[in-house]
């Protein structure tokens, strides 16, 4: 697992850093931009195909199908014959996904990098200034064991509410902030004399909205790619902040990554001609 | 060759089909237009017209008058050294869903059906129900295991359950409407569920009356260890008991029920309580969501969302809620209030404006609010959940809020009739209105002044808004501020049916009751139920009438309107008038009208019980409740009051005459439907 998650961390470490394109993100309206990038990200898809697939394999299969149809259209009452197509068809269809395994095997870890750095943009919007939300630090520990003082950083960027909170039987310190300033910020908090960061968005439109700095697991790692996790020996385990759902239809939550997946696809299909590509 | 051919034919089919599709769009854009702006004229004929109207519950013209006398109400007083200012003749009785129904239709209960707060039915006089709106029971349904499935399409046409608004009538905005001058109305009460707008220049946002999402007129849900070790309904509220363990505990949010099931039950929202006694604060748990509170904190508006239950054929539904949080200690015992859930005005679980989309819009650009009729939660008051001080702060949280709506209404307004109601002066003066030097019954002097001054901040503070309308549309639009009625002191409470069965008309002696099992129809003559409604047990209309029609009725009424006034508390008439409903109304909508309608002397009203219909030991008693003032009266000791910033024409003007005014101020004749009379300029 160990080894996992380093190997996650370097990954999203390369991943931000190419993530650093996306920022035009933030100039575009929502819609327009998730429509490039899945239209670009279609055609990405169509060259990995392309070139990891075995193109010719392909045609072959495709052409046989299509013989196998003809011959189900023109011997449709001859049973043996017509049933024998049919398998022939069902065959070639599998060899079209086993052909398709090298391209999906070679797109997965890519495609996961991709989505994890767009969730950033896409998911969650940034806190509005004025509005009020939770921020929850996950401290490590037996449950047993009192909870140590954690002191939030004053930061002109937040007003502190209420707080702290402890949950001594999560081990979690929770305070209520409000948003105050626009922009990306860096919350400080002080635990016997070790400061700990979290980056908070505030602001309108689209933000890069990072939730949770992660413990150092490499599931978390890979669903919060954009802050360092914390090490494993530490004493924070975590520093989540609730951020607010983004409405839309096209780009808001959850339905971004439907959207992205239905206009890259459709991208793919329409320009597989343009390329010369048999999928 | 081939391929050239088919290129040819492509282009060829490609103009043609082009040709074909801009002239289809031509004219089906067309025929749209046509349709858009001939069926439904959109274009404001108000020709930069402008009225607002601010209407302000309960709004007393004597507390009025005596502070623009004292200079506290200088925006107002300017008003009326126009000469636009009177006191406003209020309705009879003057209980507000029949005074704003007044109001809406320009005419008389006679007109709009609406008699008392309190409704039956004549062949169900033991099923009363509230009268501005009805709930009615669905009809039909697919049975399916534990579910019933309303499907009310062809041919199955089942009728699922729905609340039908009882007021009748034309409202003087359908006038508007026809004639294309936009109206505006936030918050109306007296209009749920919303009347349609046949021409699309209305639009309105329920007030009174409008349901929480559990279908009740708000019902707060309160937590805290010293409840009952078992769940106890009281009216407006449910308490339920907690228990910590650890310092985490678990409660259930009730929702709304789950029609769709052949035995509703109670949706529930399941939350997680820990609390921090050192930090004497709170971290509420909603899934994923999580509130963190200090005690005496006010959460902000919390989005809960009701899963149903549905056949696993079809797909997942939920209704949506807000409610604030409210922690009002931590430790030794642990309380916590959460407001009644009122419906999301960002995702409403049924229309409660005109066009449906209307509060969404405004929900969007302001976020969410109150959208149950009553705000103020005046019934956590009176059942001692909260003090006055935390009435007070609640209370003004609801008045925040709506100086925020109001400044949206203000900024979003071009032309014609913008109408914003304020409920906070009627809450508030019903919990700290205390006007005279005689004793309040459960405060001591200097506290029922103390609460009185802050009925008086509040005239002030409306003032200053109104003040602020003033400087903004002063010069280019009529400005009319109204009640639609007054204020009182209820220091004692008249029980109308425990002294029609002291005096034999009402029967057994021992019934407690007209709702109970025991009531004998068979001798009883007459019965209250409302707050100023009387009802003769009148053979052929009632389930089991004995009063014979005509002569036998008239001297019924003739012996109780005697009797009635006729009673005293001590020196002090109770009873100032006695109306006959023959009398005071006319109209077509007089199926539910009682046969009289009691008006109180100032200090008196009908008592809690007989409102319902409930009997007690003595006809008079002192009020006790929290609720200390009132407005339930004779019309004529409360009247409302009415600003303008043009003179005021008649020296009498009454709520039925607003109507046929804004009619005029936009060159419209009165119908023959209002009663009222143009009494501007």
């Amino acid at each position: 697992m160990n080894t996992l998650t380093t190997v996650v961390v370097a990954f999203n470490t390369l991943a931000n850093a190419l993530g650093q394109l996306l920022t035009p993100i933030a100039w575009l309206p929502d819609w327009l931009s998730l429509t490039l990038i899945a239209g670009l990200t279609g055609l990405g898809m169509l060259l990995a195909f392309k070139y990891t697939s075995n193109q010719r394999a392909i045609a072959q299969i495709r052409r046989d199908i299509r013989a196998n149809l003809l011959t189900i259209r023109l011997f449709r009452e001859n049973l043996r014959v017509a049933l024998t197509a049919q398998a022939r068809l069902i065959v070639a269809a599998l060899r079209l996904l086993g052909h398709a395994l090298i391209p999906m095997a070679v797109l997965t870890v890519p495609m996961i990098f991709l989505l994890a750095q767009l969730a950033l943009w896409y998911q969650l919007a940034p806190l509005p200034v004025g509005a009020e939300t939770v921020i929850t630090i996950t401290l490590a520990g037996p449950t047993e064991t009192p909870l140590p003082v954690v002191i939030l950083l004053d930061n002109d960027a937040i007003e502190d509410v209420s707080g702290p909170v402890r949950i001594t039987s999560q081990r979690q310190v929770c305070w209520c902030i409000r948003a105050k300033q626009p922009g990306y910020h860096t919350l400080q908090f002080d635990l016997e004399g070790q400061r700990y960061e979290k980056q908070i968005a505030i602001g309108e439109g689209v933000m890069r909205v990072s939730p949770q700095r992660p413990s150092r697991h490499w599931s978390e790692v890979l669903l919060y790619p954009w802050e360092t996790p914390f090490p494993r020996e530490s004493l924070v385990q975590a520093i989540t902040i609730e951020h607010p759902q983004r409405s839309s239809w096209i780009a808001g939550t959850d339905s971004w990554i439907v959207y992205w997946f239905l206009i890259s696809l459709v991208a793919a299909f329409c320009l597989r001609g343009f390329l010369r590509v048999h999928i | 060759m081939a391929e050239l051919n088919n290129k040819t034919l492509s282009r060829r089919s490609f103009l043609k089909r082009t040709v074909a599709i801009g002239a289809g769009v031509s004219v089906a854009g067309a025929a749209g237009a046509g349709l858009y702006l001939g069926s439904v004229n959109r274009v404001s004929r108000a020709a930069g017209k402008k009225v607002i109207i601010i209407g302000i519950d309960g709004m007393d013209p004597r507390l009025s008058e005596q502070m623009m006398n004292d200079g506290q109400l200088p925006y107002l007083a300017k008003m009326r050294a126009a000469g636009g200012f009177r006191p406003l003749g209020t309705s009879i009785p003057p209980q507000s869903p029949v005074a704003w129904a007044n109001f809406i239709n320009g005419a008389g209960p006679g007109s709009h059906g609406i008699f008392d707060f309190i409704h039956r039915h004549p062949e169900k006089p033991q099923a009363p129900f509230f009268s501005a709106a009805e709930t009615v029971a669905g009809e039909g349904g697919w049975e399916v295991g534990e579910f019933k499935i309303p499907l009310d399409f062809w041919p199955f046409r089942h009728q699922p359950p729905r609340t039908e608004l009882r007021r009748q009538g034309i409202p003087f905005w359908d006038y508007l409407d026809e004639a294309g001058v936009p109206s505006t109305f936030y918050d109306l009460p007296s209009n749920y569920p919303p009347s349609p707008s046949k021409c699309g220049h209305h639009r309105c946002i329920c007030g009174m009356g409008t349901p929480d999402v559990l279908g009740s007129y708000g019902t707060y849900q309160y937590f805290a260890e010293d409840n009952p070790p078992e769940p106890v309904h009281e009216g407006g509220g449910k308490r339920f008991p907690l228990r910590f363990v650890n310092d985490t505990a678990q409660i259930k949010l009730l929702g709304p029920e789950n029609n769709l099931l052949r035995k509703p039950e109670s949706t529930l929202v399941e939350l997680t309580i820990h609390r921090d006694t050192a930090a004497n604060a709170a971290v509420i748990e909603m899934g994923q969501k999580r509130i963190v509170l200090k005690a005496g904190q006010w959460s902000r508006w919390v989005d809960l969302t009701f899963e149903l239950r549905t056949p696993w054929f079809l797909p997942g539904r939920s209704v949506r809620g807000i409610a604030r949080f409210y922690l009002q200690e931590v430790a030794p015992n642990f309380r916590l209030y959460v407001s009644p859930i009122n419906i999301d005005p960002r995702a409403p679980a049924v229309s409660i404006s005109e066009p449906s989309s209307f509060v969404t819009d405004v929900a969007r650009k302001i976020g969410p609010f109150y959208t149950t009729g009553f705000q103020e939660d005046h019934k956590a008051r009176t059942n001692k959940i909260f003090n006055d001080q935390e009435f007070i702060q609640q209370a003004t949280l609801v008045l925040e809020e709506r100086f925020r709506l109001l400044e949206y209404a203000i900024q979003n307004y071009d032309d014609g009739l913008l109408f914003f109601y304020f409920s906070s002066s009627d809450l508030q003066s019903h919990m700290f209105w205390w006007s005279d030097h005689e004793p309040h019954p459960s405060r001591s002097p200097e506290e029922a002044a103390f609460y009185f001054n802050h009925i008086k901040r509040l005239y002030q503070q409306l003032d200053r808004v109104i003040g602020d309308i003033i400087d903004r549309y002063g010069s280019v639009a009529t400005i009319i501020v109204m009640s639609d009625h007054g204020f009182a002191n209820f220091g004692w409470q008249f029980n109308l049916n425990s002294w029609l069965r002291d005096f034999g008309y009402l029967n057994p002696v021992e019934c407690p009751s007209i709702l109970s099992e025991i009531m004998d129809w068979s001798r009883t003559k007459a019965y209250g139920l409302g707050i100023n409604g009387l009802y003769l047990n009148l053979k052929g209309r009632e389930r089991e009438g004995i009063v014979e029609p005509g002569a036998e009725a008239e001297e019924l009424i003739e012996a109780l309107t005697q009797g009635l006034l006729r009673v005293r508390w001590g020196d002090q008439p109770v009873i100032r008038n006695v109306y006959r409903a023959s009398e005071v109304y006319r109209g077509e909508a007089m199926a539910l009208a009682p046969d009289l309608i009691i008006g109180y002397h100032r200090g008196f009203r009908a008592s809690w019980a007989t409102c319902l219909g409930d009997l007690e030991a003595d006809a008079i008693s002192p009020n006790l409740e929290a609720w200390s003032a009132d407005h339930c009266a004779d019309a004529l000791e409360v009247p409302g009051v009415l600003w303008c910033n043009q003179p005021i024409r008649s020296d009498n003007p009454s709520l039925v005459d607003i109507a046929p005014s804004i009619l005029a101020l936009y060159g419209l004749p009165t119908p023959p439907t209002m009663t009222g009379r143009n009494v501007l300029g």
